[in-house]
């Protein structure tokens, strides 16, 4: 465990110094505070559409982050051989790509916290009232991003940047086009094996104000939980084969 | 000789295992243009406790594959690696091992303390006992002073320095080396050797692999020869280098070499008043009279030995189209 939280605070520290991460918050912050200024707002539309606009916005920051950071890492490390200074350790190399992972999971949350918190105080100033619900969207935003994170960090084991991003964006589309890719009816679920992100979108639940039950939140959880172990333990293996 | 006798091939780990084991090793890359890449071929290493022992060889001779192999960094087609008795696939085996990579590199954003406690903490160590041991280890590898400069403002020495202090964490008992002495300038690679030396003098054990042939001559108790993935030579460096027969004569004197001398010396250099040349054991006394009857005085004698330059230089014009010597190797690892 020792091991680990070393390896994950390495990936913190190391994506907080880049600054790169912060340059994207800042702009992204900039963006909401500029979301009232959207010509919906002039025919009186006015809270509601503002936490949807403010979630889908927090969705992509989300995705960009998670792709800049999960399809580099592991690629410059090992062109690098900054890699060597690990594996030449007592370190395992499943260690190796979970802490990696774990790391790049936690600096996507204080991202979505720092984001969430700020549009919550933007929304409170124009609107009189704080949407507390937009800390509950930026949770299953992060559980969403953390199952693409863990899919293009087992890519990138094997494969170069390019090709994890694509693999990455990919995930994100087809888990969000699932009716479409499996001609489902609108009532209807996908197999437990397809890869759906729908049941991290909470944006009409969050966005009129109700939320979502504690049951749902354990649902999301539990989904998370199994995609993110099936693309840790296929990266883990994938890497474990690899030349350094 | 072959290098893959049965005499050659160290002796199987038991109670009193060597400290690093390596038998039968090769590494083959799968297809490539023209034949398959082997990288390395049936290489048999065997280091005792507290020896240094040097891995020579030009490049893509298999060296560095052999070493990251041995450290779970390549994944082996064959043989048998151990550290300490214990298997080197098993990250345990690599508790008690110390590695410095050719060119070593470091995440650019941290400080050398940072590095180095990074490096401690992957190693089982609380951040308080890996931050105290980078201090100290920076100060034995002449960094102190620069613990909190960034690894990115390092040159490429000092990043060399600092690859030592990281291979040094966590009081290792088996050091792995790859080209200690890459990037200093000679101050920097006298400290590295003078380094070695003290660490061997405190009883680690250290597989050195080194393109600086003079180098491994000092420090090595033993060479391995690489060529072309195989092994080309190995043994003691006295039974490698020394000349058989043939004593080195440094005298200084005026004017000519005696005749007599001069009649029976196999090479000679002359440097204003000094000459050094060598010649049959069996020559020598007569010599030496000769010297003393022209007024020379003789500064030393001793066993004429080859320079492991000539040595090296030697052995890989002679290998055959495999790159293996049929007939240089001497002696053989345990």
């Amino acid at each position: 465990m020792n091991r680990l939280i070393a390896i994950s605070s390495a990936v913190v520290a190391d994506a907080i110094r880049r600054k790169v991460v912060w340059v994207v918050v800042v702009f992204a912050a900039l963006l909401a505070i500029a979301i009232p200024a959207l010509p919906s707002y002039g025919v009186g539309i006015v809270a509601g559409v503002f936490g949807q606009v403010a979630i889908a916005l927090m969705w992509v920051v989300a995705l960009v982050v998670a792709l800049a950071l999960a399809a580099t890492r592991m690629p410059v490390e090992i062109e690098r051989r900054t890699v060597f200074n690990v594996i030449s350790r007592p370190v395992r190399r499943w260690q190796y790509v979970v802490g990696t992972w774990l790391g790049m999971f936690l600096v996507l949350g204080v991202v979505l916290v720092a984001f969430a918190s700020s549009t919550i105080l933007i929304g409170w100033f124009t609107y009189g009232h704080p949407m507390f619900l937009l800390f509950e969207a930026a949770f299953a935003v992060w559980l969403e991003m953390g199952i693409i994170m863990a899919f293009t960090v087992m890519l990138s084991t094997l494969f170069g940047p390019v090709t994890a991003v694509v693999g990455g964006l990919t995930l994100a589309f087809v888990g969000h086009a699932v009716v479409g890719f499996l001609h489902l009816s609108e009532t209807q679920r996908a197999p437990v094996w397809f890869p759906s992100l729908d049941v991290f979108n909470v944006i009409n639940p969050v966005a009129l104000g109700s939320g979502v039950s504690a049951v749902y939140l354990l649902a999301m959880v539990i989904a998370f939980a199994a995609w993110v172990t099936l693309f840790m333990v296929g990266g883990s293996l994938m890497f474990a084969g690899r030349d350094l | 000789m072959t290098q893959t006798t049965a005499a050659a091939i160290p002796a199987a780990p038991g109670a009193d295992a060597p400290a690093v084991f390596i038998e039968h090793a090769s590494k083959d890359y799968g297809r490539a243009a023209g034949g398959r890449r082997e990288a390395v071929v049936d290489v048999s290493i065997s280091v005792s406790h507290g020896a240094i022992h040097g891995l020579l060889g030009p490049n893509g001779a298999g060296k560095t594959t052999t070493l990251k192999m041995l450290l779970g960094l390549v994944r082996p087609s064959g043989g048998t690696f151990e550290i300490l008795g214990v298997r080197s696939s098993d990250p345990d085996a690599r508790r008690r091992v110390g590695f410095l990579a050719e060119q070593p590199y470091f995440p650019q954003q941290l400080t050398a303390v940072e590095a180095l406690t990074l490096s401690g903490r992957l190693g089982g160590a609380s951040r308080q006992v890996a931050a105290g041991q980078a201090a100290s280890l920076l100060e034995r590898v002449g960094l102190d002073g620069q613990s909190k400069t960034l690894v990115s403002k390092f040159s490429r020495g000092m990043l060399q320095r600092l690859g030592l202090a990281q291979a040094l964490l966590g009081e290792p008992e088996v050091l792995i080396l790859d080209e200690p002495g890459s990037g200093l300038d000679p101050v920097g690679q006298r400290d590295i050797r003078n380094l070695m030396l003290d660490l061997k003098a405190e009883g680690k054990t250290i597989l050195l692999s080194s393109h600086q042939l003079s180098e491994v001559e000092t420090v090595s108790d033993e060479v391995t020869i690489l060529h072309k993935g195989g092994v080309a030579a190995r043994g003691h460096i006295d039974d490698l280098l020394n000349v058989s027969g043939q004593t080195s004569v440094r005298a200084a004197g005026e004017g000519e070499l005696p005749s007599a001398v001069t009649d029976v010396v196999t090479d000679v250099a002359v440097s204003g008043s000094m000459s050094v040349f060598s010649l049959p054991d069996e020559k020598v006394r007569d010599a030496i009279e000769a010297l003393y009857d022209a007024d020379w005085r003789i500064v030393s004698l001793q066993p004429k030995r080859a320079s492991l330059e000539d040595y090296f230089a030697a052995l890989l014009g002679d290998g055959d189209s495999t790159g293996r010597m049929p007939s240089q190797t001497k002696g053989g690892a345990r």
